[in-house]
């Protein structure tokens, strides 16, 4: 456990040594944070408009149910964030692998008493902290308004756990292409490539027929988080978003090998 | 492990293809414990492929090689733990401290807590990088990136030093530096040293193999054989190897 310990530190360390981990926490704290305040901006102007149309103000039955904190903020905020980890994760994952094949300190880790099972562990596990650590920023804004939303404390960890799945699932592409790609580029188009298609296999449904499209929809991301969004976690949802990073493993473990022997 | 004494590295009609290429055609040669063994020839004749088969790194297509009666490939941990590998100096990682890289290489071979402190100790003292220790590795010169690289290598005290190209890109200066700490190494370990510099081989080395065109065209001691035309060596035509 030494080696493997002393491997998730350099990855963490050359991660942060990096200007694009910071761009990416950055970006995730910003694009959270004008989301939530956008849409509190755009749900006070409901709640505004409704106060001031109505006799009874913010007491009357008039207002809808579904104008609430949980619907109108915070659940908008974590869909569009969901959105924002597809455009991210695949900057942070590019480098994990091929970075380290472009400089030859490939051969250096392989010198060591890092098998490959570890050699791919470590790397897994540093980035999806990352991505564990980038989701813990975006929770800064939404906590401010989970006292108010009526977002019962389950329903919150159900968010956050489908967001982190999410973002798994996502850094696992990026990682199983970061593995066979011969540059940091080829690894990101092909990780955008790949995560743009997974995430959400709806737009396909239009060309195929009815049951092909049904065969395909649960191969999805995307509905798959939108069950932890309703606070729904289900063990099918779970072993799905656990599959990408069984399979991220495989094949970085074959990439890994098949340097050896091609 | 202990590199007071060194380990052997012992190569049986080693081979190794890329496709149709062949990088390495039946080279047997043996090193002997706390030999300095140097690999020569000119780029592209295979020493980098040699160094990547003991080390592991590549499986030969064909023979078989050997650290201490250990192959890497059937036991590569046990060949590991006797092995300092030390590549160019580029392969490194610039964004980590020097202080980083060395904790995580300590880590790499296993030592943690007061031993890795210690062996971290003992390298900054033997290759003087204190007053580097918290700079980025990306912000040193050439010569102290390459006493990092070597340092890391010395950190677990191995059996078998490997060291690739040690003073390329180095300026004179540097490369008399370099060359001291291995120096220094002789007879304490085994030290394989790769390179094309003749001088390097003359002052580093007690025996030396010519590799050319994938084949092992000359081996014996250093002075015996650098005093002939040690470049016709390197120019060699052996035909395409099979």
């Amino acid at each position: 456990m030494i080696p493997l310990r002393a491997l998730i530190r350099k990855e963490l360390g050359v991660l942060f040594g990096s200007p694009m981990a910071w761009l990416t926490l950055a970006s995730i704290g910003l694009v959270t944070a004008l989301l939530f305040f956008d849409n509190l901006r755009i749900y006070n102007q409901i709640l505004f408009l409704y106060a001031t149309t109505t006799m009874g103000g913010f007491e009357s039955d008039t207002v809808p149910a579904y104008v609430n904190l949980r619907d109108q903020v915070f659940l908008p905020v974590m869909e569009t964030l969901a959105l924002t980890l597809v455009g991210l994760v695949p900057l942070v994952t590019m480098r994990v692998f091929a970075e380290e094949r472009a400089r030859g300190t490939d051969e250096l880790l392989a010198t060591t008493l890092l098998t490959p099972g570890q050699v791919v562990a470590g790397k897994l596990i540093a980035t999806y902290a990352f991505v564990a650590l980038a989701l813990a920023l975006s929770f800064v804004y939404p906590a401010t308004s989970i006292v108010r939303s009526g977002l019962g404390l389950g329903h919150l960890v159900a968010v956050y756990a489908g967001l982190f799945a999410l973002g798994i699932a996502l850094a696992s592409v990026g990682l199983a292409c970061s593995a066979f790609a011969t540059s940091q580029l080829v690894a990101a188009i092909s990780a955008y490539a790949v995560a743009f298609v997974l995430y959400d296999f709806r737009w396909m449904a239009q060309f195929l027929p009815e049951r092909a499209a049904a065969f395909v929809d649960p191969f999805s991301m995307h509905p798959r988080f939108g069950a932890f969004a309703e606070g729904l976690v289900r063990a099918g949802d779970v072993v799905y978003f656990a599959g990408y990073v069984v399979v991220a493993a495989a094949l970085a473990r074959l990439a890994l090998d098949q340097t050896r022997v091609r | 492990m202990s590199g007071a004494r060194g380990a052997s590295v012992e190569t049986e009609a080693l081979e190794r293809r890329f496709g149709d290429r062949v990088a390495l055609a039946g080279v047997t040669l043996r090193v002997a414990p706390g030999e300095a063994f140097g690999l020569l020839g000119a780029n592209g004749a295979g020493k980098t492929t040699f160094i990547r088969l003991v080390t592991g790194y590549l499986v030969p297509t064909r023979g078989s090689v050997r650290v201490d009666g250990v192959s890497p490939v059937d036991d590569p941990r046990a060949v590991h733990a006797r092995i300092g590998f030390a590549a160019e100096t580029s392969r490194l990682y610039p964004e980590l401290s020097v202080r980083g890289f060395l904790r995580f290489a300590a880590g790499a071979h296993g030592l943690a807590g007061a031993a890795a402190q210690a062996a971290i100790e003992r390298a900054v003292d033997r290759f003087s990088l204190g007053e580097v220790l918290r700079r980025p590795i990306g912000n040193l010169s050439k010569g102290f990136q390459q006493r990092v690289n070597l340092a890391q290598a010395f950190l677990h005290d191995p059996a078998l030093l490997i060291v690739d190209e040690p003073t390329a890109g180095l300026d004179p200066l540097q490369q008399e530096e370099v060359r001291g700490v291995l120096r220094d190494a002789e007879g304490t370990r085994t030290v394989l040293l790769c390179t094309h510099d003749l001088d390097e081989a003359r002052a580093l080395t007690s025996r030396v193999g010519v590799l050319a065109g994938g084949r092992l065209v000359a081996c014996g001691p250093t002075a015996e054989i650098l005093a002939g035309d040690a470049l016709a060596l390197f120019r060699s035509d052996c035909g395409e190897a099979a």
